[in-house]
């Protein structure tokens, strides 16, 4: 059998004392270990502690700066893309013309400007990730 | 007007029927901000962003879990999206805790906040949640969405780093 640290036992002995677990067979360990009986009370005091502070609460408003936001994210959001669209287009066209050979960097000026577009905004900005999985 | 109703009318494009859900749940998510981000004016900006995500989003509403549970998702992610953007603050000034025991003194309050601030976004927020919402082990780790092992392990974690933050000033409020 694994043999007990006094991180274990601490750490059963906090959660049976928030009462979600009922943990009575490390009593031997705590009656003998001295670092154990001195982290739990501190531990203890802690907890008495933190019960006995809350969260100041905040009385501010936040719609009219969100219903501004809502407004702006409707309103600006497609405006970008609709500019990349734009040069794309026109680059296309340029290449279209005939008896122009604008060499290998014309070709590559779409690439750059989709690296660009990528490196500028780091993220798909009309994905919103509402699924249970924390980002980075 | 319930929650349901306001989704749905939301989802039917009628922006203003949101702010009933902002009203209704700004000062919660404005607390959890806080717990996270241990900073009011970061939380202000967070649960805005966040409010707004859910706006756009509220199309894909999953109807089994409750307006809450879901947005506070959108809300961590802005959270943590914030944190790994801003730098590190050394001063903390503002009052985010407050005692609601009589006979706790302002340096104690005042120590518990800046050990709570030395602490990792994760630990301060299930700590957070634990002591301040009330949240058992299993709403933890449904919130969270951890296993209830990795609930334990956290908040011991949290508990021994604030504990040892603290070590010195906690013996004398044993005997408040």
């Amino acid at each position: 059998m694994k043999e007990l640290s006094c991180e274990d036992v601490l750490m059963a002995q906090m959660d049976a004392a928030d009462g979600e677990v009922t943990e009575e067979r490390f009593a031997a360990h705590i009656a003998d270990c001295a670092d154990c009986q001195r982290e739990l009370k501190q531990l203890q005091t802690l907890d008495q502690l933190l019960a006995g502070h809350t969260l100041s609460e905040s009385s501010v408003d936040l719609w009219p700066a969100i219903e501004k936001g809502i407004a702006k994210r409707s309103t600006l959001g497609w405006r970008p893309f609709a500019l990349i669209g734009l040069l794309l287009i026109v680059h296309k066209l340029l290449e279209m013309l005939p008896a122009q050979d604008l060499g290998m960097m014309f070709k590559l000026v779409p690439l750059v400007i989709i690296a660009l577009l990528f490196v500028f905004i780091k993220e798909n900005p009309f994905r919103i990730n509402t699924e249970l999985v924390l980002e980075r | 007007m319930e929650d349901a109703e306001a989704i749905k009318r939301c989802q039917q494009g009628e922006r203003e029927v949101f702010r009933h859900l902002v009203e209704r749940y700004q000062k919660r998510a404005l607390a959890h901000g806080t717990a996270i981000l241990f900073s009011r004016s970061d939380a202000e900006d967070a649960v805005q962003e966040a409010f707004i995500d859910a706006f756009k989003a509220i199309g894909t509403f999953d109807t089994s879990r409750t307006f809450y549970q879901w947005f506070y998702v959108l809300l961590r992610n802005r959270c943590y999206k914030l944190t790994a953007k801003r730098r590190p603050t050394e001063s903390l000034d503002e009052a985010l805790l407050k005692t609601v025991q009589p006979r706790m003194s302002a340096e104690t309050t005042l120590g518990l906040q800046k050990a709570l601030h030395s602490l990792t976004c994760e630990e301060r927020e299930i700590v957070c949640l634990k002591y301040f919402d009330g949240l058992s082990y299993d709403e933890l780790a449904t919130h969270l969405q951890i296993p209830r092992g990795t609930v334990m392990s956290r908040l011991f974690n949290a508990r021994r780093r604030l504990q040892r933050k603290l070590s010195g000033t906690l013996v004398p409020e044993q005997e408040v």
